[in-house]
């Protein structure tokens, strides 16, 4: 199975890590495609043209899914009840998978769409990788606004290593 | 009480299998230099030493909040009496290996008491005798931040104190919890 990318987002509705493994689904891609032509003509950007393109369509694409997973969300727990959440959700291109902490950290990981369920690996995630390297290092702030602490060393790298060894 | 006696035995199996143990007397003598240490910082202003260890629990409370659910894997709490259950019986237990009683509810089930028949923070502990700590020091100050930070994290805001600790001469130590509000979902700001 094939991992394209990973977000968290704390519960401020912010998205304090992200992570792209594989360039995205053609159709993602696609259907922002007039977004470059936009961007192009922007005088701030003095990165080279795709780097700055590819930034950007990152955080575009991380708040895309923080509000299809918050309203997904929402209308589980209308139908379902209080207790109930969504897992995940599949497309002709991609599947996404979900997990949610009780302390509203948001979980998303995203991939080719013959995976199997990626529930009980984003709660390892979390519960090894997550509080282990993030929440349980002292001198790292106890929230993340844009990120900081999230993006440390021992974090991302254990995120790697499970990623490419654990789930392929 | 069912839920009482569940949340006990969940408490019970983490302290047994999941939780690394520390030296007591460690855990006392840390926590017992910071408070003398703020004492002295503060220069013996006993309601500004309360106010800073209850800050320091708030920010350790945030933290703790989520190495709680990690070990203990328990999901979201039905309703307060619930989550006080919670609390006592599994939180206290893997942290401090102690279990306060849950008690003197209000009819609205939105405040309690926890008591207190032990407390590894205060053991050794003998309040300053210049007259003025007996009547001002909550030397566990932080316990009520530690429980305010948790409990913001798991969406509900509470007002923690104590109203009587046995180092003061009285017969119990009990921290009174309120529950002010359940805090709504954020909102990813509007865009232009």
């Amino acid at each position: 199975m094939v991992v394209y990318s990973f977000y968290i987002f704390d519960r401020h509705a912010e998205c304090i890590y992200k992570r792209r493994w594989l360039p995205r689904p053609a159709s993602i891609t696609g259907g922002k495609s007039s977004r470059p032509t936009s961007e192009a003509s922007a005088p701030a950007t003095s990165t080279p043209a795709l780097l700055g393109q590819s930034a950007r369509t990152t955080d575009d694409d991380a708040k895309l899914i923080f509000g299809t997973v918050f309203s997904l969300r929402n209308m589980v727990r209308k139908l379902g009840g209080e207790d109930d959440n969504f897992v995940t959700y599949k497309t002709s291109q991609y599947k996404l998978h979900y997990y949610e902490t009780p302390t509203n950290i948001k979980f998303v990981m995203l991939t080719d769409i013959k995976s199997p369920s990626m529930r009980i690996a984003l709660q390892q995630i979390y519960i090894n990788l997550y509080v282990e390297y993030v929440v349980k290092n002292p001198l790292s702030p106890v929230e993340h606004p844009g990120g900081v602490g999230v993006n440390n060393e021992l974090f991302e790298e254990s995120l790697e290593q499970f990623v490419t060894r654990v789930l392929s | 009480m069912s839920s009482t006696t569940k949340a006990s035995r969940i408490g019970e199996e983490l302290w047994k299998t999941r939780v690394d143990k520390v030296n007591a007397e460690l855990v006392t003598l840390t926590y017992g230099t910071i408070v003398a240490q703020l004492c002295q910082d503060y220069d013996g202003n006993y309601p500004e030493v309360n106010k800073q260890l209850e800050k320091m629990g708030y920010n350790i409370g945030m933290r703790l909040i989520e190495d709680f659910l990690a070990k203990s894997n328990v999901g979201r709490c039905a309703n307060f009496r619930e989550t006080a259950d919670m609390i006592a019986k599994v939180g206290f237990r893997i942290f401090l290996n102690i279990a306060p009683t849950v008690t003197n509810w209000t009819s609205d089930n939105n405040q309690f008491s926890l008591v207190f028949d032990e407390n590894p923070l205060a053991d050794f502990v003998e309040l300053p005798d210049d007259g003025r700590a007996q009547d001002e020091l909550w030397f566990s100050n932080i316990l009520c931040g530690v429980l305010r930070g948790a409990l913001e994290m798991v969406q509900m805001q509470v007002e923690a104190h104590f109203v009587s600790d046995v180092l003061r001469g009285d017969d119990t130590t009990e921290m009174r919890v309120s529950l002010i509000r359940y805090i709504e979902d954020e909102m990813p700001p509007e865009e232009e």
